[in-house]
């Protein structure tokens, strides 16, 4: 028989210095992480379970991360995996929409006798634009959060959505021309600005 | 650089995400091109925009406590 060890397990990195390296690099992204899961999911509730999903997934895997590097990215990328295996399916219907199809739409050559400067966007309310991002085809609205909320280079959307950058610059010059086309379909509607005729 | 491949370039150039060479081919043409600045001047407007209505949001203070207490126990 044989007696139990006396040494401690190993543990590369004490539970304190882990927790507060975790804290100094993941945990201040937790905003960062709550926009974007609200925007994968469509809802606060699953936006919630995903971000505590993804921060105990990454608190497990701490000792993978290299320290000092892009944790904002990292985290991302965790969070759109857990998003893609577990909540794509429930949260969403599934999208067949061909991005090609979807017709680029120039609101400048519309608008720029009337309102050159974009002024009507000042009288567009932050629910109405989050509710247009919302509407947006998966593959654009991840790629302009990534960009337009979260700051993200162009290289590091390409990382986080596993994408090359030459996609990234398409997807990201298509949804927001698409989503600047609904928030002036909008405008004209609310009356804010006269538009074309139709 | 005319009209088309400037506005091509569009959010690149206001992204930062061109090559030096590019970006003063493309300042280059936005002097010489009136309509093109103002069209870059609009966008730039849209952008700036956008980021400030979406950034505001942040986790809710409820989220943070319960993942505190999941990570570390308090």
């Amino acid at each position: 028989m044989t007696t139990p060890s006396q040494t401690p397990p190993p543990s590369p990195v004490p539970v304190d210095e882990k927790r507060e390296s975790f804290e100094r690099e993941a945990l201040v992204h937790l905003d960062a992480l709550y926009r974007v899961a609200l925007r994968l999911t469509g809802n606060a509730s699953d936006a919630d379970d995903l971000v505590q999903e993804t921060m105990l997934k990454a608190y497990r895997a701490w000792d993978q991360y290299e320290k000092g590097t892009n944790a904002k990215g990292w985290l991302l990328t965790i969070l759109r995996h857990a998003f893609i295996n577990e909540y794509r399916r429930r949260t969403r219907h599934p999208e067949n929409v061909d991005l090609d199809t979807i017709e680029p739409f120039a609101v400048f050559g519309e608008i720029q006798e009337e309102d050159p400067q974009g002024a009507f966007f000042d009288r567009i309310v932050d629910d109405e634009v989050l509710r247009a991002i919302d509407d947006l085809p998966e593959a654009f609205r991840e790629t302009l959060v990534l960009s337009d909320v979260e700051g993200l280079s162009y290289q590091e959307i390409a990382k986080v959505l596993e994408i090359p950058v030459g996609t990234v610059k398409s997807r990201l010059f298509r949804a927001r021309q698409l989503l600047q086309a609904r928030l002036y379909d909008y405008a004209v509607s609310m009356g804010y600005i006269k538009g074309s005729p139709a | 650089m005319n009209c088309r491949e400037c506005v091509e370039h569009l959010y690149e150039f206001l992204d930062r995400e061109v090559t030096p060479d590019l970006e003063r081919d493309i300042r280059r043409h936005l002097e010489e091109c009136p309509p093109c600045g103002e069209q870059f001047d609009f966008e730039a407007v849209y952008l700036k925009f956008l980021r400030a209505r979406c950034r505001a949001q942040g986790a809710p203070p409820e989220l943070k406590r319960r993942l505190l207490q999941e990570l570390f126990g308090e």
